[in-house]
């Protein structure tokens, strides 16, 4: 009786599961381009990755804050200012993760650290981060109490209705902007890294980084572009985050950042398009779930898929490819 | 003299892998550097391309002191490297590989390509094959070919006839030898001794860290000591009179990269 209520349950919440998983597991495969970029080039998890996403959600805030927006937007308009945001909450994280790999990682790679150091310095880093903008950027910049926690609420700025209604399939134009925005981003990325010369650069040093500085490739630029155009991918899903919950605060990445992570490890870590298929994987296995077994479930319905393909498939759904098994 | 190595001295951590390895190459000719497993032959060419620090000594280039000077800017200044294992990117084409050797020239190059085609047909057949799925002699042509399309001054070999069928090896030599006669200086890693004193001009014998001889290759071939250490001439017995397991027992290392 419990079961036959679940799968009616499940049945009846397919297609608002599927839409919200896809919106979802969007902003997780921006995010997770991040992880996998940095760890194809460096092999190096950025614990922080969740924290330069936090600093784009704080980008947004302060740009609303600052054009003091008072109306809600939609349709067209609304498109055209999501690409303002995302603009700017991509060059705050990029320039982060550019800051973030200068302070906490280069000095440690010049000196020939080990992979245990530099990740000691990631979560130390991210935990350094999350407690500056606690406790000073966050009730400073946005006039808060500090011990309200830090919890910038901004009021509403997105006028939502639904552009497609089929039957059962309902999407909002703020679905519709995030899965088509990351989708959009997913590709150029794609394009970049297989067409451009910086992205083959980025490829060579994945793939056999001594032989890329023996083809002239400079290392530092290319783990410096790295970590800019991961940085930017995750302020982009922090402006299409901000889109669909509107608020944010310091521990906003925590759970996003390792459900991403999650994500980038599902698709293969080091595999840019895994990262993509990682990422909707996860957010339609988190919303099924729920569906069937109640929303309470949902986070450790994600992490069993992780443990589960993991064991079946080390290398993930689509395994490494960024630098291939290396020769 | 086109590169000089002054008495330099490379350490992993604090165990010394090279201590004072002096060589020169001039202009035009083929330099050949042969010795045991473990010798440092690897640490003394990624020394050169700028991959390891030195903490002593120096490399002169065209009569400018590059031991400071990054390595990706010294394959600009004209050393090129086909690496040991063949570093080949496996995840990109013959054509990427090749055009990874000019990332970082700038112009027109499609001559370049041209001429590692008409050197190596073999690749031309193989394109848009991926480097990965290439066989071992293919992989080493196209290591020396985008070795190549950095143009070099100098190119640096590190043992190109490792792991390939005699047939193989004989053709690799003969391009090696047309290589230099169009121009280009060669510095030859080898523990096939025999093959490589054959091709080359000068000879250096490297053991534990130490150039132990120098002389004309021709030269080399016929000294009993290295007849009978490096051209199986029976007695195992190093050059450099040190014990056998000292200079050759250095048991391969787990490397990073
Ligand atoms: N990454 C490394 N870390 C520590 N020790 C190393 C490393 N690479 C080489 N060595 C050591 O340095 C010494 C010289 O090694 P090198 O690779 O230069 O020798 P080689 O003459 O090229 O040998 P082979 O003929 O086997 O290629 C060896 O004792 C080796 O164990
Ligand atoms: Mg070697």
């Amino acid at each position: 009786m419990k079961a036959t209520h679940n799968v009616h349950n499940f049945l009846e919440q397919f297609w608002p599961s599927t839409v919200d998983g896809l919106a979802l597991g969007s902003i997780y495969a921006l995010i997770a381009l991040g992880y996998t970029m940095v760890y194809g080039v460096l092999r190096l998890i950025n614990f922080a990755h969740s924290e330069i996403f936090m600093i784009g959600t704080m980008a947004v805030i302060g740009a609303l804050h600052a054009l003091g927006v008072s109306s809600l937007y939609g349709g067209l308009g609304l498109v055209g200012f999501v690409i303002v945001l995302a603009f700017l909450a991509g060059l705050a994280s990029g320039a982060s993760a550019v800051v973030l790999e200068l302070v906490a990682y280069r000095p440690l790679r010049k000196k020939g650290a080990s992979r245990l150091a530099a990740l000691i310095s990631a979560i130390g880093a991210s935990l350094f981060l999350q407690q500056l903008f606690a406790r000073i950027v966050i009730p400073e910049a946005f006039d808060l109490p500090k011990e309200k926690g830090a919890l910038p609420v901004q009021g509403h700025f997105v006028e939502r209705d639904n552009v497609i209604e089929i039957g059962d399939l309902v999407i909002s134009n703020d679905k519709l902007i995030i899965f088509v925005g990351a989708i959009l981003m997913m590709v150029a990325l794609d394009q970049f890294v297989n067409r451009t010369r910086l992205g083959r650069g980025i490829r060579a040093t994945a793939q056999d980084p001594e032989t890329a500085v023996l083809m002239g490739v400079n290392i530092d630029r290319i783990v410096t572009a790295t970590f800019a155009i991961g940085g930017a991918m995750a302020g982009v899903a922090a402006a299409l985050f901000m889109l669909r919950f509107e608020e944010a605060k310091f521990d906003v990445g925590f759970l996003l950042g390792i459900k991403a992570f999650t994500a980038a490890v599902l698709g293969g870590i080091g595999n840019l398009r895994g990262a993509l298929a990682g990422g909707l994987v996860l957010g339609l296995v988190e919303m099924y779930g729920a569906a069937l077994f109640g929303t309470q479930w949902q986070h450790v319905i994600a992490f069993s898929v992780l443990v589960l393909v993991l064991m079946f498939r080390p290398t993930g759904i689509l395994g490494e490819s960024l630098q291939q098994a290396r020769a | 003299m086109l590169l000089e190595v002054k008495d330099i001295h490379v350490h992993y951590g604090k165990i010394a892998a090279l201590h004072g390895v002096s060589l020169e190459v001039d202009e035009g000719e083929i330099v050949t550097l042969i010795g045991a497993n473990g010798a440092g032959k690897t640490t003394t060419l990624k020394t050169i391309s700028g991959l390891r620090p030195l903490s002593r000594g120096k490399i002169m280039f065209d009569g400018a002191d590059i031991s400071r000077v990054a390595g990706h800017k010294r394959v600009l200044s004209g050393i090129g490297q086909a690496p040991e294992g063949r570093g080949i990117f496996p995840g990109m084409t013959v054509t990427e590989n090749l055009m990874m050797g000019c990332y970082a020239r700038k112009g027109d190059v499609s001559r370049d390509l041209a001429q590692v085609f008409e050197l190596f047909p073999r690749l031309a057949e193989r394109k848009d094959q991926a480097g990965g799925t290439m066989s071992g002699g293919e992989q080493q042509m196209l290591a020396i070919g985008r070795a190549l399309m950095t143009n070099p001054r100098v190119l640096l070999l590190d043992e190109p006839s490792m792991g390939l069928a005699p047939k193989l090896i004989q053709q690799i030599f003969s391009i090696i030898q047309e290589i230099n006669r169009r121009g280009t200086t060669v510095l030859l890693v080898e523990q096939n001794a025999q093959q490589a004193l054959q091709v080359a001009h000068r000879a250096y014998v490297i053991e534990t860290g130490e150039i132990v001889k120098s002389a004309e290759a021709s030269a080399l071939l016929d000294d009993p000591e290295v007849r009978a250490a490096y051209l199986g001439g029976g007695a195992d017995r190093p050059v450099g009179g040190s014990e056998p397991e000292q200079a050759a027992g250095a048991p391969e290392e787990p490397r990073d990269g």
